[in-house]
């Protein structure tokens, strides 16, 4: 019961001060009609519900479809094999995202008709699939993230510079339609997969920064188009709005639509996957099952979340803006900020992306840290937004241009795996909730406030929100690595002969688990091998040490050294040589911090190499064997 | 009885092994280590709709023998542990080595332990078989643990090492049912094979929470 538990429990505690907000204006400020207010409540319920079982599900099917998918790529020797496999992926898993059609055919209405809606769709594909390509190949030849971010965002800041206002909202908006509910997940899985089947000293810092990377396709893409097309102005205005009537019949009325949305967007993963099993990974039954259940999870999870969204929050947050906005300029702007640092922590991906942080750094970099700096982000990005609305002086790129200059010059100092989570954070940070509710509640604002464009306002929201994590969340990596214990670099490995396998049966063994700072466990594997020791596993955990307390002032969070734990089963007889070896290295044990503890009972050990007459020889109670 | 210290494992929910820790340390533990594993659920339900894992901590301090009965008595108390579902934690006899330090063979020979952990590495996505033939032979529940081998660099396009990943299973049985659940295992993974494996066991001196045999545990027995 425990995870469905757990689950609920994470998503109500990010879902309820949302209502909270919501309910206390509608009941102080704001004149909302009860009907809205109901059906807010209802979608709230949904919305728990739908986010839940969307989040087992990508737990259940979008984890192992990207893993197999990762370990297919890593795996393939040919580099033509690796640039197409993931192109394909990028391509497909966003030509199907609703969310980015709605927006090719707000562009063609915009556009008078030159450009064709499906043209939009397809070049922004084609540029999310260059992305993805390019992006695993940084990964696969460890290529620094930091450096490749600072390039391609280098390009979109000159390019910015060439498109016009609108043009340079809607490309950053194009990049938040295709980080969608569905595809973040799945990205993320890919590159953790990746990064695991990878291996290696970067693996912790390469499992995030795809999601990063992918988010500029869609911008440069746009941006591209805009120049070579000539257009530069956006002539419709937003479509006449008006609350939808009743409670139920809203609700109603959208969940096929959605439904049918959800399975387009559902669709290429999980045939690209049935092709792949079906020719590849041939998977056994029951964990053919369980991917399986896992994809109807995640359908029905997102179809119950996004009709939630969309029919029960959008006309909320539209009302809500359109009061605030009318009232006062100052209300309209503390309000916007205290609906960001909630917000933000209902999207989907920014759950999916937290628990991921936990898997890799084994809870080194502590999730409650990452959400609260999203949140304050996000906040304050609303906040300028609306501050932009009110005050029709203040562009757009006043705010965004020098926020990834900052951002790009603080990642160069960052530390690694803070700069790939801070550009995955801005294209997880903009996912549904953004795009609907908050959308909504600033297209309320602007549609009062005489001087503001619904239709450019609106997109420059998304641009502000995806921008203010990846600054903030490198600014806090900047911190993080002055506060924590660093590393140093591992001397050249040299070349590990093969290790010689045991022969003998009926060996009297010896456990030997020995505990170090990171990045050590090679060292220790290398030393412990010289020594006689055979195989061992690596563990990754986190440790205290009374040395290396670190903590962070005024929010007060440990940070705790990450560790690597080595299990060596070794016989006998070598394995005091092994544990003082590994103690008598100056290495490990000055920089590695070393603790090595045997079992001094024998361990009854079968090895790999024990025959088969094992089997029929029950095995020797502890006290005989001695 | 002198050179034997332990090293506790607590099982316990994403979450909590902070919090045992530092209680830990206010008492006088020097150190620990924290890292995360899976449990597993045993419903009908839960398996149907496909909620087979759940998230645990795992927590190891090293500690003297007294200590480690305190650290019990803790976690009994404070933590709630020897109710059904709140977590496990036992100890194993390790010594901490330094160098030149020799084992006191004859203190072994006083263990006797009521317990022992079975400990098998298989690689990746054989975790759940593994699981499946424990329980049959009678265990009652396992915690897997992801780590990865040490592995061969092996040449590819890319400078690429494949690292191989291993699943890494953590069993705590009564000794009667120690020899059954091993060769269950070893049979039905096919351990004997090269490479495909390894199993073995360790002492467990002291349980907290184990399930099977609360009534003992609520008396808090050593050994």
């Amino acid at each position: 019961m425990n995870l469905v538990y757990e689950k609920f429990k994470e998503v109500a505690q990010t879902l309820l001060p949302v209502v909270i907000l919501v309910m206390i204006l509608c009941f102080t400020i704001v004149d909302v009609d009860t009907s809205v207010i109901v059906r807010f409540l209802i979608g709230s319920v949904m919305l728990l519900i739908g986010l839940s079982v969307f989040l087992w599900g990508v737990d259940l099917a979008m984890n192992p479809i990207g893993e197999h998918m990762s370990h297919e790529i890593a795996t393939s020797r040919s580099i033509y094999k690796i640039g197409i496999l993931s192109f394909l992926l990028g391509f497909l898993v966003t030509v199907a995202e609703p969310d980015l059609l709605v927006l090719g055919q707000q562009i063609q209405a915009a556009s008078g008709g030159t450009v064709s809606a499906s043209l939009i769709v397809y070049v922004i594909s084609f540029g999310v699939g260059i992305m993805i390509s390019l992006g695993i190949f940084r990964l696969l030849r460890d290529r620094p993230l930091n450096i490749f971010m600072a390039i391609t965002y280098s390009i979109i800041i000159g390019l910015g510079v060439f498109v016009s206002e609108e043009f340079f909202a809607i490309s950053f908006d194009a990049s938040g339609a295709t980080t969608g509910a569905l595809t973040t997940p799945f990205v993320l899985a890919i590159s953790l997969g990746l990064s695991t089947v990878k291996g290696g000293r970067k693996s912790e810092e390469n499992s995030f920064g795809l999601v990063g990377i992918m988010s500029a396709g869609p911008i440069l893409a746009v941006m591209l188009m805009s120049i070579i097309s000539g257009q530069k102005h956006i002539q419709g205005t937003a479509e006449a709005w008006a609350p939808a009537q009743g409670v139920l019949g809203p609700i109603l009325s959208a969940l096929p639509a959605i439904f049918l949305e959800s399975i387009v967007a559902l669709a290429p993963i999980a045939i690209l996957f049935f092709i792949f099993n079906f020719a590849k990974f041939k998977l056994a039954k029951d964990e053919m099952v369980q991917v399986l259940k896992g994809l109807s999870f995640t359908l029905l999870g997102l179809t119950l979340f996004l009709t939630a969204v969309n029919s029960g929050f959008m006309d909320m947050g539209r009302i809500i803006g359109m009061e605030l906005a009318a009232m006062s300029p100052w209300l309209l702007i503390g309000i916007a900020f205290m609906m960001g640092l909630i917000v933000v922590l209902v999207e989907p991906a920014v759950h999916v992306l937290g628990q991921q942080i936990e898997e890799v750094t084994s809870g080194h970099i502590p999730v409650k840290l990452i959400r609260m700096t999203l949140s304050i982000a996000v906040g304050t990005a609303i906040a300028l937004s609306m501050v932009r609305i009110v005050v029709p002086a203040v562009k757009l790129w006043y705010f965004v241009i020098p926020g990834f200059v900052i951002a790009i010059l603080l990642s160069l100092r960052s530390d690694p795996v803070f700069v790939g989570i801070a550009y995955d954070a801005g294209g997880v940070a903009s996912g549904p909730m953004a795009a609907t509710f908050v959308l909504a509640f600033a297209q309320g604002a602007a549609a009062v406030i005489p001087t503001a464009n619904v239709l450019v306002d609106g997109f420059g929201v998304i641009a502000m929100i995806a921008t203010a994590p990846v600054l903030s969340i490198n600014l806090l990596g900047t911190i993080f690595r002055h506060k924590k214990v660093e590393y140093p670099e591992l001397e050249k490995k040299e070349k590990v002969p093969t290790s010689h396998l045991l022969e003998e049966r009926d060996m009297l063994h010896k456990c030997i688990i020995a505990v170090v700072d990171r990045g050590f466990a090679e060292k220790a594997i290398e030393v412990a091998r010289e020594a006689g020791a055979s195989g061992a596993t690596i563990l990754r955990g986190r440790g205290t040490d009374e040395h290396q307390k670190v903590k962070l002032p005024i929010i007060n969070i440990e940070l705790q050294p990450e560790k690597e734990i080595v299990l060596f089963v070794t016989r006998e007889q070598v394995s005091g040589a092994i544990a003082n070896s590994l103690l008598s290295n100056e290495q490990l044990a000055g920089d590695g911090k070393i603790k090595v503890f045997i079992s001094p009972t024998e361990a009854m050990a079968e090895t790999f190499v024990v025959p088969k007459q094992m089997e029929s020889e029950p095995d020797p109670a502890p006290a005989e064997t001695e | 009885m002198i050179d034997i210290d332990t090293l506790l494992f607590v099982i316990v929910n994403r979450g909590k092994a902070n919090a045992i820790l530092k209680k830990a340390q206010e008492l006088g533990a020097a150190s620990g280590t924290i890292f995360l594993g899976e449990g597993t659920v045993q419903s009908k339900l839960l398996e149907a709709i496909g909620l087979t894992e759940t998230h645990k901590e795992i927590l190891m301090i090293s500690s003297s023998r007294d200590l480690c009965s305190q650290l019990h008595a803790l976690l009994n108390k404070e933590f709630m542990l020897s109710k059904r579902n709140q977590g496990i934690a036992f100890s194993i006899p390790f010594t901490q080595w330094q160098p030149g330090r020799k084992l006191d063979e004859e203190a072994l020979d006083n263990l006797n332990p009521s317990h022992y952990c079975i400990i098998t590495i298989v690689d990746k996505g054989r975790g759940k078989a593994c699981i499946k033939a424990a329980r049959a032979a009678g265990a009652r529940g396992g915690t897997l643990i992801h780590g990865r081998g040490a592995g061969i660099p092996t040449d590819f396009y890319f400078p690429l090492v494949i690292e191989p990943q291993k699943e890494i299973l953590l069993v705590v049985s009564a000794k009667e049912k120690v020899a059954a659940i091993q060769n269950k295992i070893f049979t039905d993974l096919e351990l004997g094979k090269p490479g495909h494996g390894i199993l073995f066991t360790l002492p467990v001196t002291q349980t907290t929470g184990l399930y099977e045999n609360r009534a003992e545990e609520s008396k808090g027995a050593v050994l």
